[in-house]
Parts: C-alpha cells; structure tokens; sequence
C-alpha cells in the first residue's frame, strides 16, 4: 500500500526559493565527502580485540558479561536465567536449536516464543516474562551496543517490556562501531532488500538522568541487562 | 627586528604603565620598537555591538597605519584577534581585502610573538609572588594562544603559579555587555572573583586590559586585596 | 508565538533567574559535569576536529540540496505505506495531526520528547480537543505534572527542579507517597506510564534524524520511551523540524555519533531506533498506520540568509552546557522554549525580533558555545549578525547607543579626533575621580560603577609618554 503525500509542491518550492534556485529535478549524488574519520576508529581491530573492548565498555554500561563457546553456552544461560527469575520470552529464531539451547525448546523453565499469529497477545507475554532473550544480529565493540532487526518472528517488545533483558552475541557479530552496522544496513537496501521496520541500537539497560543529573538505571525498559557473547569462530 | 606597537584603547588611557612594560620588554629583547602615531581603536566596540558601518572606518585607519610594519605587537589578545578578523570582514573588498590580510598576517599578541616569532622561552624575569592567570576568552578561543604565556610564565623565577579553577570561563567583561547586561555581568564577575580567591594567590594576572579592569574593578570594590597585573608587566620585572 | 515563555521583560526573567539559588547550582552542577563528559568523548576519539569538520560537510550539503532530500524521503515513506503532511506553519501541523486523531476516535495520545512538538504548541492544542495527551520522557513528565512548567534545557528539561520539588508535585498531583530518592521517583514514572503505553491509541515523536535514501527516521533516548511510543499505539504520529534529515545510513552514523557524545558524553544512547514505515504485515507490535509531518514554520526564511549555518543544528546541548551566560540565569530567561546560545540565535529567527531583541546581547562573544559545537555553527558570530540586523536593518538600537557608535565612527576613523578626544578623557572623567579610581560614572559608566571600580584615565597617555620619551632620547 503506497500512502499519501500533501501539500508538496509548494512547500518544496519555498525552499528552492529561498535557496536561490530552480526546483531540483534530476538526482543529486553525494558529495565525496573530505572527511570520513569514522573509519579510522578501530580499523583493523581483530574479533580478539574488539571483544576485549566490548568486555570493557560493558562496564560504564552497566552490563554483565559472560563469554563461553557452543558447548558451555546452555549452562551459562540457564544459570543467568535462573538468577534474574521468571519467565523467558523470545522471538523464533532457529539459532536456538543450532546451539543446543534444548533447555528453552523443551519447557525445562518458563520459556514463550514471540507468535505473531497471537497479535496483540504477544504484548501482555512480554509485559508478564520477567525475561527478554534476544540474538545480536551486529554488535558495536566501541559502544557495547547490539542491533536488533524486527520482523514478523522478532517483535520490537521483547527487548523492552520485559524487567531483565539477556543478549546473546555470537562473537562473529563484533564489528568495531556503528559505521559498520550503517554501512551493511545501506548495502542491503542497494541491493534491494528492504529495511526492517525497525532496527533497534540497545546499548545496556534503559536509564536516565532526569532527576538532579543523577543517573537512575531501568526507567521504562530492562533495568537489568546480560550479554553473553558465544565464541562461534 | 622592526615591532611596530598596537597599544590598544585601553592602554592608551588607561594601563599607560602595561604600554611602557611592552616597549621596554620587547627592547629587552632586542626589538626596535616604533609607535605609530596615526593608529585609533580597532573598531571592535562597534563592531561587536553590531555597528558595522562604523567600525569599518576605524578598521581602514588601522589598516593604513600598520600596512608597512614588519610586525605588530600588542598587549592584547582581544584587539590582535579583530586584527585577524579583518580579512572576513573586508571580504570581496578589492581594495581593502588584500590589504588586510596583509595586515592580519603580521599581527601578534605579545606573549604568541615573543614565543613564536623571537622563539624565547625565557625572558629573563623575576617576580616572587604567588599569582594565578585568567586566561581570556577572544586569546585563548579567537586567536588559539593557549600555551604562550604558560610558558613564559613558567620561566619566571620566584613566581609560584597556581592554576584557576574555570579558567576558561569568561570573567563577563564582553565590551559593552559589561554595561548592557550588568546584572549578568556581575554574576560571571563574582565567580571569577571567587575562583581567584580559592587559589589565594597574591596577583591576577591576564594579558588582555578589558578582562583585567572587569575583573579588577570588582575585587576592588569588594575590597580584596588580590592585585592585578598584565602579563607584561610581570615579564618585564626583573 | 507558541514556543515563548515566561514574563514578557527579559529583565524581569533575568532577575528572577539570577535569585534562583538551586536552579543556578543545579546549571553549574550540570554544566561541569556534562562539559567534562562531552570533553571527554571527544578526546577519546582523538581527531575531533575531523569529525566536528564531517558533521558540518553533511549537515552544509543537506541544507543546500534540502528540498531535493525532503522529496526524496517522502517518496520512499509513502512507497512503504506511510503518509507525509508538509505544514508551512503551526496551524497546518496542528490540524492535520488533530484530525488524524479525531479520525481515529484516539482520546489518549502518549508523546516521547519533541522540541518542534513544543515550538508548534501541540499539547495544548490536543488538549483542547478533548485528548489528554501524556509525556513520557521522565524529565517532561515531571513538568508536565506540574501544570506544563516549561522546559529550562534541551537535553534535560527539568534540570532546574529539585528532587524535593519532583517529589511534592508528584505527591500533590498523582498520591505519591515515596521519598524524594531519584530510583523511587523514576519507579513511579515507571509503573505510572506503562500504563499509559498501553492504554495510548496514539504515539508521537519527533525526529532526531530522517534519512532520505530508505525513508527512515531515527530516535535517540537513554529511557527508552520513544521504542514504548512508535510500538504499542496503533496509530503513530512523527513531527520533524523539515532541516533534520541526511541522505543516507551511513551519515546518519556519524551525526549520531556527534550528537550522542556531545549532548551527554556518551558513545551511543541506550536506545538509538530506525524505524521505516508502518509494521509490516504479520508483525504484532508498531503501529497500523505511520504518519510524518515535517514542519517549517519560519525555517524557510533561514535558508538563504546569512544565518543558514542555524540550521545545521543537531540538538545535542553543548552549547548550552558551556554557555557562562545561561550558567548564571537559567534557561526560562531565555523567553523560549530554545534557550542558551542556539535559543539566543535561533528565537529572534523564529519569533522575530520585536519580542526577543535582547537575546543576541546577552552574550560576552567568548565563543565558548562555537568550540563546542559538533557542526561547527559559529554561534557567537551569528549573534553578531543579529546585533548588525537589529542596528542597520530593523533600526531598533537605542537612540543614545546609536550617536555614541557615529561619533565612533567619526573619532575612530580620524587619528587627529581620537588623539583629541583620549586626551581630553582625563579632564573630563576629572569631577568623577576619586584617588585612581571611579566609582560612580557618569552616562554609559554609571551601569559599570554600579558594579565594579573603574580605572580614571592616566594624566599622560601611553601616547604621550612614548613621544616623551623618543625626544629624551631614552630610546
């Protein structure tokens, strides 16, 4: 379905106007730009590297850290599952199977997959699940931020209304910054893969400073939050 | 080397003895030092208040003057910085825009000259005291002068240095914003004041006279007994 | 003017800004502490400049090809479904977004922070229609419980209440019973809001950043509100000063970036969000329907003017957090809901200058607000422009300021006159000298004497001393 546009014209032309020119019809191409220090940032930083500044950033963002391999991942999630308490919601995702998670897939705890048959339902799962599981599909070092793409399977709640909010990174995600995940995101779209709805950028738990400057951690998302990367290299 | 001597209003009027502690300073370094008599104000007052028009006609005389120096020096940092200023303003100008880029690229604040131009560290002064140093906003941010006066500072001997607090912070002067906005002018005025007090050092010093007499003036209405001293005078004590 | 604040006299505002003792502490609290972090993220980077110098090159071409770029994000905003409103003023946007709502039948609209939402006076005119609409950023929250205070910063609005004020409104207007412990205050927000996410028909938001090219648009919070705002309510509506867009992705990184680091220190918000479009079919949370609504509402005129560089601005605060102005009076003596530096460039712009004439004075020109800022606006220089709009073009200087600047210009201009007159201060200073100083000034001193010393002029000029001295020979 192709929506609506109003009034245009006129408003495009105010601006032409005043810029001192005609109406812009062909395309306009990007300047190349003189400076592009974004790309200097951690260039050529090896996935050893960056993981050692994700591990370090994690801790001005109120983070906890876990890294393990395939074989440990199972423990390593349950026991964290099992310390924040509660109920798991997650979006379907076959990675789970993939990394032996059966514990999820087998109702050993508490454990909901985001239905998007279930419509608005899946909104009161995630405000009720304590828990929050989601995968990283990119994952900023310099930030300690994971990206997160919603579609039908994935919905933009699960990382949010939930108390607790547990990310699993496969440590080949780990990109140096930002720059990358715009770069690849750009890529797709040229190649005609549309863009998700929403990509979510989640660096920690929701917090502000509101109030006299004074840092509150969890004010309308997770007030807790884990990241456990996966050695998957 | 030919200095020819920008003394600035202030100076002229006000702070004769910063002007004599200039020459005999830049003498002392083996400078010729020559005052042209024709030279006025620089034109920022008008022209910071918005009176283009006019400040355009102090800026020509000031241009005249000095167009044939070798260097120009002053005691300001404010007045080289509209100096500096002169080439925007007179942008597209044919007459008047080559002449003051000429006269901009040969433009430079006291302490930046010595440091830069004559490359002396140390200038073989003397001054047993404690002080602390304003660093004033057109010097440091205008003009980029930041490390000059530390190190020349650094070499004097006897003098005990200690840093204030919010430096950078404008002390509130800001030409006619001292009168405008004397409400807001006396809040960043006392700050300052305070800072001062907290290093309880013996002497301000600066190296632009607007900050000094903003600043002055208020630690003597308040009675202080912090005195105030321009950078050159301080350079200039032996 | 909808985005004005406050008593009419600046004065007035001033004075009682200046009188404020927490407010005042609570800015220079602030301002320390967001002026080291946002130094800090800086240096951390180690070329900034270079950075400060991209942000301005992308911000510069946007603004110069703007109509070009707005064409294009509409296009691919309705090629995924979602309808675009272009309003040349207030009025457009408020009726196009009331009747959205009204077509919904939506009585309960939450809203994430928005500045042009609060420059177009959205709230009230939502309200009036019978909507309540709630706040859900914490510090707006805070102001709108108690009765629409208005915000006193951009980044942080309630930065001039304390926490004891936050806990008595809170008590007084929602049966809080808590202490004045910024976790428990924030909790209750919490709880208080959820309830209102799901409950909202609508969501609005503004817009940090549009990006052309894929015709998304991109939210950047700590708390988290506008993820809550644009996924529960079915219906969203985003309202977007029509300056904020970038071509692509990959520039929308980089201004985020410089707006994350210099608004609040930080290398990335919590949550940075890049939302395109309505939810796609089959998705179960984002709204059914999405609309944009850019604005212009006196941004055209900018364009083109000498002040176009304003418009490069990313909202980040940094200036405001090193302004030594707004440091001592707070940001509602700025009149405006855009306060600081950028309110004191940019209200004259939006408002005109008959209400806002003081605004480019109350300035020292120490351009601490230009270092700072991310793309490079030379702030303190646009003051200046408005200082020579007021004196040339609008004619609104002071009688007594103007013949004091033309026999400027006259003395100024002439050696013989400017020797002339330096050397006849002294005698004419004489009546007011008291020892070395003056402490009661006549004319345009008297407003400096009220204050501090001024210094009497030297007997003999610096001038005359020179001359003395080259015929003694002592040279």
């Amino acid at each position: 379905m192709t929506g609506s546009i109003t009034n245009r014209e006129k408003f495009l032309n105010q601006i032409s106007s005043q810029l001192g020119r005609q109406p812009i019809t062909g395309k306009v191409e990007r300047p190349v730009w003189r400076f592009q220090p974004q790309k200097e940032v951690l260039k050529n930083a090896s996935q050893d590297e960056l993981l050692t500044i994700l591990k370090d950033q994690c801790l001005n963002i109120h983070t906890s850290l876990y890294i393990t391999d395939k074989n440990n991942l199972s423990a390593v999630l349950k026991n964290e599952i099992e310390a924040y308490g509660g109920s798991v919601l997650a979006g379907k995702d076959n990675r789970f199977k993939e990394w032996g998670l059966d514990f999820l897939l087998n109702s050993e705890i508490e454990f909901e997959e985001w239905d998007y048959t279930q419509g608005r339902e899946n909104i009161l799962r995630a405000e009720r699940a304590g828990i929050g599981l989601v995968v990283s599909e990119l994952t900023l070092a310099e930030s300690g931020t994971i990206v997160l793409y919603a579609d039908k399977d994935k919905g933009r709640m699960v990382s949010f209304l939930p108390e607790n909010l547990i990310a699993l990174i496969p440590k080949s995600s780990l990109v140096p910054r930002m720059t990358q995940a715009a770069e690849q995101m750009r890529s797709e779209h040229l190649k005609g893969n549309q863009v998700s709805s929403c990509v979510q950028f989640i660096t920690g738990p929701s917090n502000s400073a509101d109030i006299e400057l004074n840092l509150v951690v969890g004010v309308h998302g997770p007030v807790r939050a884990t990241y456990i990367v996966i050695n998957d290299l | 080397m030919k200095v020819a001597l920008f003394a600035t209003c202030l100076v002229d009027l006000f702070q004769s003895n910063v002007g004599k502690a200039t020459v005999e300073l830049l003498e002392h370094l083996g400078c010729e030092v020559e005052f042209p008599e024709s030279q006025v104000c620089c034109g920022q007052p008008a022209y910071n208040s918005g009176y283009l028009k006019e400040s355009k006609e102090a800026m020509k005389r000031m241009i005249e003057t000095f167009l044939d120096a070798e260097y120009i020096v002053s005691p300001s940092g404010s007045c080289i910085a509209m100096f500096r200023e002169y080439p925007h303003i007179f942008k597209g100008d044919p007459e008047w825009e080559p002449k003051a880029i000429k006269v901009a690229e040969k433009s430079f604040e006291l302490t930046e000259f010595i440091v830069d131009v004559l490359k002396v560290e140390d200038v073989g002064a003397a001054f047993d005291a404690s002080v602390t140093y304003h660093t004033s906003c057109h010097m440091t941010r205008l003009l980029g002068v930041r490390k000059a006066p530390m190190v020349l500072l650094k070499n004097v001997k006897g003098l005990r240095f200690t840093e204030l607090p919010g430096k950078e912070q404008c002390c509130g002067f800001g030409g006619t914003f001292s009168v405008k906005m004397a409400q807001i002018s006396e809040q960043m005025v006392d700050e300052k004041v305070c800072h001062i007090e907290e290093t309880e050092a013996e002497y301000l010093i600066g190296a632009d006279a607007g900050c000094l007499m903003n600043i002055g003036g208020r630690i003597q209405r308040k009675g202080k007994p912090i005195k105030v001293l321009h950078i050159a005078e301080i350079l200039n004590s032996r | 003017m909808p985005m004005k604040i406050g008593s009419n006299d600046f004065k007035d505002r001033v004075e009682e800004g200046i009188n404020d003792s927490f407010m005042r502490k609570a800015v220079a609290g602030a301002q320390e502490r967001m002026g080291s972090r946002r130094q800090d993220a800086a240096d951390q980077l180690g070329n900034w400049e270079d950075w400060r110098s991209h942000g301005e090159e992308i911000r510069q071409h946007v603004l110069e090809h703007l109509d070009y770029y707005l064409k294009e994000l509409s296009d691919n905003i309705a090629s995924r479904g979602g309808h675009v409103f272009f309003a040349q003023t207030p009025a457009e946007a408020n009726e196009y977004i009331k009747n959205v709502v009204e077509s919904k039948g939506a009585k309960k609209v939450v809203k994430s922070k928005s500045m042009v939402t609060e420059e177009i006076n959205l709230n009230s005119y939502l309200e009036e229609a019978g909507c309540e609409v709630t706040e859900t950023d914490l510090g707006e929250y805070i102001l709108q419980v108690d009765d629409h205070d208005p915000p006193s910063h951009i980044v942080v609005p309630a930065l001039h209440k304390n926490k004891e004020q936050i806990r008595d409104v809170f008590t007084e207007k929602l049966g809080y019973q808590k202490t004045e412990k910024p976790e428990e205050l924030a909790a209750h927000a919490r709880a208080v809001l959820r309830q209102k996410f799901l409950e909202a028909d609508i969501g609005i938001t503004g817009c940090n950043f549009a990006v052309a090219e894929t015709g998304s648009f991109c939210l950047v919070t700590n708390e988290g509100n506008a993820d809550l705002v644009t996924a529960l309510p079915k219906t969203q509506i985003t309202v977007m000063g029509m300056e904020r867009i970038v071509p692509t992705f990959v520039e929308l990184e980089v201004l985020v970036s410089l707006l994350t680091r210099s608004a609040v220190g930080q290398k990335l918000t919590s949550y940075i969000t890049v939302l395109t479009g309505p939810r796609e079919q089959n998705e179960a949370d984002g709204p059914e329907e999405f609309h944009l609504v850019i604005v212009d509402n006196g941004r055209s005129n900018i364009l083109g003017s000498e002040f176009q560089s304003i418009l490069q601005c990313i909202r980040c605060g940094a200036c405001i957090n090193a302004c030594p102005v707004y440091r001592h009076i707070g940001g509602h003596s700025y009149g405006s809901i855009y306060s600081g530096p950028i309110g004191a460039v940019l209200t004259p712009l939006l408002g005109g200058y008959e209400e806002n004439k003081e605004l480019p004075y109350a300035s020292t020109l120490c351009g601490a607000c230009t270092e700072v800022c991310p793309v490079k606006i030379p702030l303190h220089g646009l003051l200046l422009k408005h200082r020579e709009q007021i004196v040339e073009k609008e004619g609104k200087a002071p009688i007594s300021e103007k013949l004091a600047m033309k026999a400027f210009g006259l003395g100024a201009a002439s050696p013989f006159l400017y020797k002339l007159g330096t050397k006849m201060a002294p005698t004419a200073m004489n009546p007011f000298v008291s020892g070395n100083t003056i402490s009661k000034g006549p004319g345009p001193l008297k407003a400096w004497t009220e204050i501090r010393e001024f210094p009497a002029p030297h007997k003999e000029r610096f001038r005359d001393w020179f001359k003395n001295r080259e015929k003694d020979g002592d040279a």
